[in-house]
């Protein structure tokens, strides 16, 4: 008999939780059925080079060495890794939101990328890269950039020997669904 | 998860220095993927109704991280539950099943939302069905229990598996104790 009484309340357990397929925040929001995976995407030319990432279920990138997302250190660290190398961007703000983040050499060198084996650099004047975040939803971020820069021919300390000014073009740079991780 | 989260995790440290115990959780169903493993805290008592049986209640501090967050997000659930535990060899020790009901005293999901977080406050009707093993060391009685929870609220429910041991505080004796 208690055996009995048992086995029913902890099938009427099952039977209701399985009766509410939402969990109580999406049914708090109104979010209805399974979240699809995300998938980022990054893109851009460098002095004419197509430059491609794409992550698939970017919330769930290999911990310690994800490929592409968005880092909240400090200010918001952009950083993606391709087979050309790495493209990181620094959002100088405490709370990053739709908008224009540019930054130029006014500012003080600022690494970008490596290209042709050379790290290229914010660094002389009318160099920059500008960042333009046309959405920021469900922790996700969505925009287009584009830049010029200087390679640094020497890298050296406490000064790099720098290339031709300017002679690096970053053009029809997108990224999406970039997660912002915290 | 800001005031909720400092609240819980004080009930947390409160039931761990009561001798509370700890257990590891896993919640499961629909977008639950995002979600780590949970780890919570539980202080366990009952009275002996029988000598196969007890009348238990149950008070616990359940902490799930978003991941990718750290403890900045997650869901956060403090649900108090009684059940009725039912030994299989009528011993009061041994295997045994246990149905509860109760309700959740605090319920918290903090989410990330374009820079504006979201806070999700809830509480909601908790049924769980459970299976676990009664054993002592020396004379301190230890629960090792494996269960099945569901908290029911505002048309939705969070589901979650959960494995824990504590040593468990007994009210009264059974005719059978010495």
């Amino acid at each position: 008999m208690t055996m009995k009484f048992c086995l029913t309340i902890a099938a009427i357990t099952l039977v209701l939780s399985s009766c509410y397929k939402q969990s109580i925040a999406d049914a708090m929001l109104g979010i209805t059925g399974s979240k699809q995976t995300t998938t980022a995407t990054l893109s851009y030319e460098i002095n004419g080079n197509p430059v491609s990432i794409s992550v698939k279920d970017a919330d769930h990138q290999l911990a310690g060495s994800p490929t592409l997302y968005c880092e909240k250190s400090g200010g918001y660290i952009l950083s993606g890794i391709s087979s050309f190398g790495e493209i990181v961007f620094t959002f100088y703000t405490d709370s990053l939101k739709v908008g224009n983040y540019k930054y130029t050499s006014y500012y003080g060198p600022m690494y970008v990328t490596s290209f042709e084996g050379k790290p290229q650099y914010v660094y002389n004047p009318g160099d920059n890269m500008n960042f333009i975040v046309t959405s920021y939803t469900d922790g996700h971020i969505t925009g287009n950039f584009s830049g010029q820069l200087t390679p640094a021919i020497t890298p050296g300390y406490p000064d790099n020997i720098y290339g031709t000014p300017g002679s690096v073009l970053i053009k029809n740079g997108s990224f999406k669904n970039v997660p912002v991780f915290y | 998860m800001g005031k909720g989260s400092l609240t819980a995790f004080l009930v947390f440290f409160l039931m761990l220095q009561v001798n509370a115990q700890i257990g590891a959780m896993k919640l499961v169903g629909n977008n639950t993927k995002d979600y780590s493993m949970g780890f919570g805290a539980f202080i366990k008592t009952g009275v002996p109704v029988s000598d196969a049986a007890d009348i238990t209640l149950e008070l616990s501090a359940n902490i799930f991280p978003l991941k990718g967050y750290g403890l900045d997000y997650g869901t956060i659930m403090c649900p108090l539950v009684a059940g009725y535990r039912y030994t299989l060899n009528g011993t009061g020790q041994g295997l045994y099943i246990e149905p509860q009901i109760g309700y959740n005293l605090v319920g918290i999901t903090s989410l990330p939302n374009d820079g504006n977080d979201i806070d999700l406050k809830y509480h909601g009707v908790v049924l769980a069905g459970g299976t676990g093993y009664l054993f002592t060391i020396g004379s301190a009685p230890f629960d090792l229990n494996l269960r099945y929870e569901t908290v029911i609220a505002h048309g939705g429910s969070n589901n979650m598996i959960s494995l824990g041991i504590s040593r468990f505080i007994s009210f009264g004796k059974r005719d059978t104790d010495y």
